[in-house]
């Protein structure tokens, strides 16, 4: 075979991954996926605190993928069907839950997803929190799918700063990688 | 009330089971929200809500919400709908909370407290289940 499998798995074992999903993703992924990453935890014998985190965690992730990916696989017979690509992974070391997320994106929305995640990585508990309930009660920002409440929440999950980096694919898009990383309080 | 249809929608594995019951003066939200488009899946909740409030006169009314778990964009959502609870017991209407939840659901309590403390009129109660 052209594709070592074995090497693939033994490797990204020994990064401690426990999970990754690469392809078009849709909101049956993100429910099929859910249920699994529950019971993975369970068994693992993980706490209820820790488990909720990173299943919001990874909800808000595939999430962000289903709804900013520039990356799809359209229909063309009906334009509506479309699946947005990306790539999670979840792996465990040094007493946290790693939640990574990547998918292509933009060269020009590279500053926005920049300032949106400076603007919140090396905020305190309570100013997220104060940011984050502000943000609930205020209007949607213009153009957002989301609340923009999710990187806030993300950051409040996290136990140290969430770290990113973009990686230029050519002159129109680049690859945006995320982390965020939950505390295992088990 | 008189021509007014009660509301039920079935739960999905990302959606919760909604029950409006403007006779029994019951608004229930119990389960799972993570839907793809929380705005969309809403609306018409949201849409019965506000227009029960304008229509519940004198009526007594229980908010129940038991949700697992529930993604960021649905928490804005809880809030317009517990905005519209807070406005209509500012008025003056006979309307309370109840915020019920697993003992062992850390997150769920902290969300609870956290939607209490941004509410002004309506009596909040944080309704904790214990297990066996």
């Amino acid at each position: 075979m052209d594709f070592d499998l074995y090497q693939f798995h033994e490797g990204i074992k020994k990064d401690g991954v426990l999970f990754c999903y690469s392809g078009p993703i849709s909101q049956a992924t993100v429910e099929g996926i859910g249920v699994t990453l529950r019971l993975n935890m369970e068994i693992a014998e993980a706490g209820g605190y820790t488990t909720q985190n990173v299943f919001l965690v990874f909800v808000e992730q595939m999430q962000n993928i289903l709804n900013y990916s520039e990356e799809w696989l359209t229909s063309e017979l009906d334009a509506d069907k479309e699946l947005r690509k990306g790539i999670l992974v979840i792996s465990q070391a040094e007493g946290y839950f790693h939640v990574y997320c990547g998918n292509r994106i933009l060269n020009k929305d590279m500053d926005v997803f920049r300032n949106r995640i400076e603007s919140v990585r090396l905020l305190g508990k309570e100013e997220l929190k104060a940011l984050y309930k502000e943000r609930r009660k205020g209007e949607r920002e213009p153009g957002s799918k989301g609340a923009g409440l999710g990187l806030i929440d993300m950051a409040r999950r996290s136990g140290k700063p969430m770290e990113y980096q973009f990686t230029k694919i050519d002159d129109t898009y680049s690859f945006f990688s995320i982390r965020v990383s939950v505390e295992d309080r088990t | 009330m008189n021509d007014f249809n009660n509301l039920n929608i079935a739960p999905t594995k990302s959606s919760p089971e909604i029950t409006l019951d403007a006779d029994a003066g019951l608004l229930r939200i119990r389960g799972e929200s993570f839907p793809e488009n929380a705005s969309k899946f809403y609306a018409p909740v949201i849409e019965w809500i506000a227009e029960y409030f304008v229509e519940a006169a004198g009526r007594k009314t229980v908010f129940e919400i038991e949700i697992v778990y529930f993604n960021s964009s649905t928490s804005k959502v809880l809030m317009n709908l517990l905005d519209l609870a807070d406005y209509a017991a500012g008025e003056g209407k006979d309307v309370s909370v109840h915020w019920i939840c697993d003992e062992e659901n850390e997150t769920a309590i902290e969300c609870g407290e956290e939607f209490k403390e941004d509410l002004t009129h309506v009596p909040f109660a944080i309704v904790i289940k214990k297990n066996g």
